[in-house]
């Protein structure tokens, strides 16, 4: 499907990637045999196409010899697509008609032995992807509104810091809270690291703050019904005290937190006066605490086979009270077993050298010879004593157990269609570059509910949170992909409804005529209309039959 | 939001600053990033992989490097360097120094002719003194912009007033020696800091060997020699005679958790060390490594997951244990003698290099940064921050993120990033 | 000579091209067969697809998308499920149905793309070549791929399947729930009357032919036959050209 009047006037760029590319495959060979395919008017190789050199490269050839069709063979379009298409668009070429082939992720890096062969291969991408381009058309961005809302789902500090600083930079926020109250996990908590201040004080404030604030409504006892719409504009139905409540948001901020598991489930360290630290924490904030000899065992009911990861927290959380029960009562004995000690950073590291300066006692121990409990000492095997084992007096065991998701998480994430790992923590875009985003746009993760963090890191993820959803919600409106769904052929539907069906995002209705239609901002483009449509009445932009079947035929050999 | 709004400044353009100028930006809030070097990118650029995805670094980082340079709402100042700050939060007056680049940005096209017949060979930075660069020099293959920059500290033309070459050679006349440092003033309504750390120097840790035995190197040294873009084209080979390593000891905290140096821990060494050893293993799969560490670090998101993953398919021991001494023999190899500690037993063992994962620090000019900012430091120099709100500075308005305030891995910095951006949106939308 | 199978991948953006670019990012190394086609849901694949590649020469043909339950579009897997379904039953009335795999990969993968990669082209090196690779591939395979083609591009196949989630799960029109043995009892008359149909419709293009001519080239009874004429002169495909002896012969007419 040629533009009008317009003949196709391919332009390929071959990246070396340095010698992620170029040291396996013969980039020089990849450039002749580009320039000889149809349609292909221009072709050159880069060391780093993506470079500004690679880039200014392809707006120069674009002007020079006419291009309106740029191929890029290199790495993956799913991080580099953006900044092609957006080097394209820079000299007036729609960005649509750019076409990648990926001949780095997908074969250089897989084939690194066989050049000859990734050689090959690349040559058969590079003709599929010429086979795509000729087909291309230009597409214009969607654009939607955008309402000036957050929702901001949880209610303890992650949430509340969120919620304040969105408060602060002028937005309307809508706080969900499950429970009957704000704060969260905080309100259990004793005394605060480093500031040692009371964690009910400390979150009280907060709490205050924002309920008197103007511009937020807070809804505690909350729970999500339905979630419907998207970025820019979010239909949320929340049943409140049996009634139920709509509301829009822009944006969406989960920070569900997580939940500390409970003593009783760690099946390796029973016995009597065994709890956990958040129990300890209870103890000491109700003046009910009178042990004198404490053992805590670190990584109780973590890293092990059913939670093989690391809790991040409960380190320092026992490094914490321990200190705390040395302060309270200077001859009490504190023993903390541990596997490996996780203090991190500056502070951290401090309080662990001042917690052994401050006769605390550290045993370390192997998970394949846990610690014994018994009724009044613990057994633990040392092989530093010589591989004897050496026996600790106990009157309370405080195991330092792991956060662990919340039971509804997988729930709450298929009302946003974000993906969970497999510990059910919510997980994001990208652990290193897009730490509190989801591939979805406008729905934001922080704190606990994302992997366990301490109060500092929960709060930092909480403004991170929230300065992701203020780059949407300061806008008045969202631009979205133009690759959506369209009727191909009015003429050729009969109004079976089949696609209206499938659609899982009610794109698709019949309108006023009672003709079938596609509402373009709520589609998202999968194209599973396309592929079903009895009549092939549908296609889908960018991804549509004739595209695809002319890659077919490219690597087939048309 | 369609009101003016003040500028924000953002002193650093690594990962961090990077991240932080971009949310700025896309909130619609006009962003001035400051750069000390001639490109943009940091730390990361350096890195040839990240944990725990082990994406590639450079890979990773590009498009966002590109939509930095390209924002509408960021304004790029490199070679600058804040000299001053005036005034209250929501109405800063910054004072910055721009040194010259002797380069028109407007006319270099980065074609190399210079660089190549630069008659200078001094140590390159970015490649951690494993490579040399010319005078006229380009900071790093993707560096934005890419233009290059005099180095007048070197120049034959500018400490002898001879040469000249690179003048003569460039087609699009873009060599201005005339060029003169520059001094001018922005109003701002707040300030991130985000001016990262410098590895800790090895040296005088004399047990360990660094600099006398050159098959001792540190891991941000091994990062560039496995990077295919890097000063051996990625081949894992030793300094010393260009052998193929096949034995690699690892020694963890180097000058971190240590009395005499820096008592703090390091934060990342764990996990980029792990990742070292993978990522040699795929350069070579008959590679043994030995990790020799006092605590595991790994809370981090799958990073348990990703050490476990080392062990089981990267060969990768990990030995608890105190690295005492380094001991080079004749033929270069390295003797390491170390206590186990578990059992308290002292063994040696011989390996063809030794890595050695050494702190991170308060960047060299951290003290002048923070006399020009106003702000206080903690008792490391890193830069001192609130207990409970760790972006906040001891100056309202002046917010910190990355590892100037403390050590952190990549997400981290990321999100204290973004995190700083908000707090810093906050100070200029509530101060119209 | 080694065979060398050319094998094309359909993987979907989220997940398994994802899973694809880990496993190069991992250097997972795995056979240099594969050539990959992305679309943004493994939901997009239209059965018609695997035809036009198999047409083409092509050996084997992969199918990925996002675990069940993971997709980003929600279901549009299930939907490819059922698409893939509908491929193999007509792809095993040539002995082709070994020669199409569906799997699942996620974003983090990259493993198991490249041991599934691995895996499925042994297996089509096992198969050996596609009987279509060659430069004179035996005629009547090629009409009965086309034939295929067209029958998995036609309105009735496609209806079916199309609301196949829905009467096996929800019920038809008339509130019934069918059972998916059910199902797929009236999936594979469907299938097996829109060959034979498009079949027909291929051999009419070339020349008219009586019953009985088309009877011995299809190799099924000319009751059979009649009964696919009828429905195809209903449906204005075929008409009545003349009448040689006592038998009519039959042309295609219209579009095809």
């Amino acid at each position: 499907m040629k533009m009008e009047g317009e003949e196709v006037r391919i332009g390929i760029f071959v990246c070396h990637c340095g010698s992620n590319i170029g040291g396996v495959m013969d980039c020089k060979a990849l450039v002749k045999y580009a320039s000889t395919l149809p349609d292909v008017v221009y072709t050159e190789d880069n060391l780093y196409t993506c470079s500004e050199v690679g880039l200014n490269q392809i707006k120069d050839a674009i002007k020079e010899h006419n291009l309106n069709r740029v191929i890029v063979a290199s790495c993956t379009p799913r991080t580099h697509e953006s900044l092609f298409r957006d080097t394209i668009q820079e000299v007036g070429l729609n960005p649509y008609l750019f076409e990648m082939a990926n001949i780095r992720d997908q074969c250089s890096w897989v084939h690194m032995k066989d050049k000859e062969k990734a050689t090959e291969k690349a040559k058969d991408l590079l003709r599929m992807a010429v086979g795509k381009a000729k087909m291309l058309e230009p597409l214009e961005k969607i654009k939607v509104g955008v309402t000036p809302a957050a929702a901001v789902i949880g209610g303890g500090i992650a949430g509340i810091t969120a919620a304040t600083n969105l408060l602060h930079q002028g937005f309307n926020v809508f706080l969900l809270e499950k429970t009957n109250q704000l704060g969260g996990i905080i309100n259990r908590l004793y005394k605060l690291y480093p500031s040692n201040e009371l964690g009910t004080e400390f979150i009280q404030k907060k709490i205050e703050y924002i309920q008197n604030h103007p511009n937020i409504e807070v809804l505690t006892n909350a729970t999500i019904k339905s979630v419907y719409g998207f970025v820019g504009e979010y239909d949320l139905e929340v049943e409140v005290n049996n009634s139920t409540k709509k509301l829009r948001a822009g944006t969406i901020i989960i920070a569900t937190g997580a939940q500390v598991l409970d003593a009783q489930y760690v099946q390796e360290f029973k016995g009597e006066n065994v709890i956990n630290q958040a129990d300890l924490e209870l103890q000491l904030k109700n003046k009910t605490f009178d042990a004198k000899n404490v053992v805590m065992v670190q990584c109780a009911g973590a890293r092990i086979d059913e939670r093989p990861y690391c809790s991040n927290i409960c380190c320092m959380t026992a490094l914490k009270n321990a200190l705390l029960i040395k302060e309270q009562s200077p001859d009490s004995h504190v023993t903390i077993l541990y596997r490996d000690v996780q203090t991190l950073g500056t502070k951290y590291e401090e309080t662990y050298q001042k917690a052994r300066e401050s006769r605390i006692l550290f045993v370390k121990y192997s998970p394949e010879k846990n610690p014994i409990v018994e009724n009044d000492h613990v057994k633990v095997y040392s092989e530093l004593s010589g591989g004897k084992e050496i026996s600790i007096p106990r009157d309370l065991i405080v195991l330092s157990t792991p956060l662990v998701a919340n039971p509804d998480s997988k729930e709450l994430a298929q009302f946003f269609k974000v993906p969970l790992e497999e510990n059910q923590f919510f997980l994001e875009a990208h652990v290193k570059l897009r730490p509190v985003d989801f591939a979805t746009d406008g729905v934001y993760v922080c704190g606990c509910t994302k992997w366990p963090a301490d109060i500092p890191e929960t709060i930092s993820q909480a403004y991170a949170a929230s300065s992701r959803a203020s780059t949407v919600l300061s806008h008045e409106t969202f631009e979205v992909e133009g690759s959506t769904a369209k009727i191909l052929d009015k003429s050729k539907c009969v109004g079976c409804e089949i696609c209206i069906k499938i659609c899982p995002f009610g794109a698709i209705i019949k309108n006023e005529e009672d003709e079938v239609d596609i509402i373009q901002v709520l589609c998202h483009g999968c194209g599973t209309c396309g592929a079903t449509c009895p009549h092939k009445a549908i296609t889908v932009s960018h991804f549509t039959t004739e595209q695809i079947i002319s890659q077919i035929h490219s690597f087939g050999g048309d | 939001m369609n009101e003016k709004n003040k500028a924000a400044l953002v002193i650093g353009a690594g990962i961090a600053g990077i991240q932080a100028s971009l949310d700025l930006g896309d909130m619609g809030i006009q962003v001035h990033l400051v750069e000390q070097r001639p490109c943009i990118g940091g730390r990361m650029a350096q890195l040839d992989k990240t944990f725990p995805t082990n994406d590639c670094s450079i890979c990773i980082l590009a498009p966002k490097l590109s939509d930095c340079a390209r924002h509408p709402n960021i304004t790029l100042h490199t070679l600058s360097e804040v000299v001053g700050l005036e005034g209250i939060p929501g109405n800063f007056e910054v004072t910055i120094l721009q040194h010259p680049r002797y380069v028109d940005l407007d006319k270099c096209i980065n074609c190399g002719d210079c660089v190549e017949n630069c008659p200078v060979s001094v140590d390159d930075e970015f490649n951690v003194g494993l490579k040399k660069r010319s005078a006229i020099y380009l900071d790093y293959l993707q560096g934005i912009p890419a233009k290059v920059t005099i180095d007048d500290s070197v120049c034959l033309h500018f400490i002898q007033g001879i040469c000249g070459i690179c003048k003569k050679v460039c087609d699009k006349e873009a060599i201005d020696y005339e060029q003169k440092e520059e001094i001018f003033n922005l109003n701002v309504g707040a300030v991130i800091v985000a001016t990262g750390y410098d590895p800790f120097d090895p040296t005088p840790l004399q047990n360990f060997g660094y600099g006398s035995a050159s098959n001792v190197i540190t891991a941000l040294e091994l990062e560039r020699i496995i990077c295919a873009s890097g000063p051996t084209d990625g081949h894992l080979i030793r300094p010393s005679d260009g052998r193929t390593v096949k034995k690699i000891a690892f020694i963890q905290c180097v000058g971190s958790r240590d009395k005499n140096y820096n008592k703090y821990c390091s934060s990342i060494c764990c996990m980029y060390t792990t990742k070292e050893a993978m990522v040699a293993y795929e350069h070579d799969n008959e590679l043994e490594t030995k990790i020799f560490y006092i605590d595991m670090r790994a809370g981090g998101k799958h990073f348990r997951k990703y050490l476990k993953r080392g062990e089981e398919e990267y060969n990768i021991t990990y030995v608890k244990g105190s690295v005492g001494e380094i001991r080079e023999d004749e033929d270069q190899n390295l003797i390491v003698i170390y206590e186990v500690s578990n059992t308290g037993e002292v063994k040696s063992e011989r390996f063809d290099m030794v890595v050695l994962a050494t702190s991170i620090i308060p960047k060299q000019d951290a003290d002048k940064v923070a006399k020009s900012l106003g702000i206080e430091r903690d008792k490391y120099n890193f830069i001192k921050t609130l207990p409970h709100a760790p972006m906040i500075t001891t100056r309202e308005g002046v917010y910190a993120c990355g590892c100037c305030h403390e050590p952190m891995d990549i997400p981290n910095s990321v999100v204290e990033a973004s995190s700083a951006a908000a707090l810093a949106a906050e100070v200029i939308r509530s101060s119209k | 000579m080694n065979f060398e199978p050319k094998i094309l991948g359909f993987l979907c953006n989220w997940c398994s091209y994802a899973g694809a670019d880990l496993a190069g990012v991992s250097r997972m190394q795995y056979p240099p067969n594969i050539r990959i086609l992305r679309v943004m849901c493994s939901g997009r694949v239209d059965p018609e697809f695997f035809f036009e590649g198999f047409l083409k020469g092509i050996d084997g043909i992969i199918l990925t998308g996002c675990h069940l339950g993971d997709c980003h579009y929600l279901e549009g897997n299930y939907e490819a499920m059922m698409k893939f379904d509908l491929v193999k039953r007509l792809l095993s009335l040539i002995n082709f149905e070994n020669r199409v795999r569906l799997e699942w990969v996620s974003a983090s993968e990259g493993k198991r793309f490249a041991e599934i990669v691995t895996d499925f082209t042994n297996h089509i090196k096992e198969q050996g070549p596609s009987p279509t690779r060659t430069d004179n591939p035996d005629p009547v395979l090629v009409e009965k791929l086309k034939a295929l083609k067209n029958a998995a591009g036609d309105q009735r196949l496609r209806a079916l399947v199309g609301r196949e989630r829905k009467i096996t799960e929800q019920g038809n029109v008339y509130g019934e729930v069918i059972s998916k043995e059910k199902f797929d009892e009236l999936l594979n008359l469907a299938i097996k009357d829109e060959f034979e149909r498009h079949w027909i419709l291929l051999m009419l293009q070339k020349e008219p032919k009586s019953v009985k001519g088309i009877a011995k080239e299809l190799k099924i009874d000319s009751s059979e036959v009649l009964k696919h004429i009828v429905s195809l002169r209903n449906q204005n495909l075929v008409a009545l050209e003349r009448i040689e002896g006592l038998s009519p012969i039959y042309v295609r007419i219209g579009e095809n």
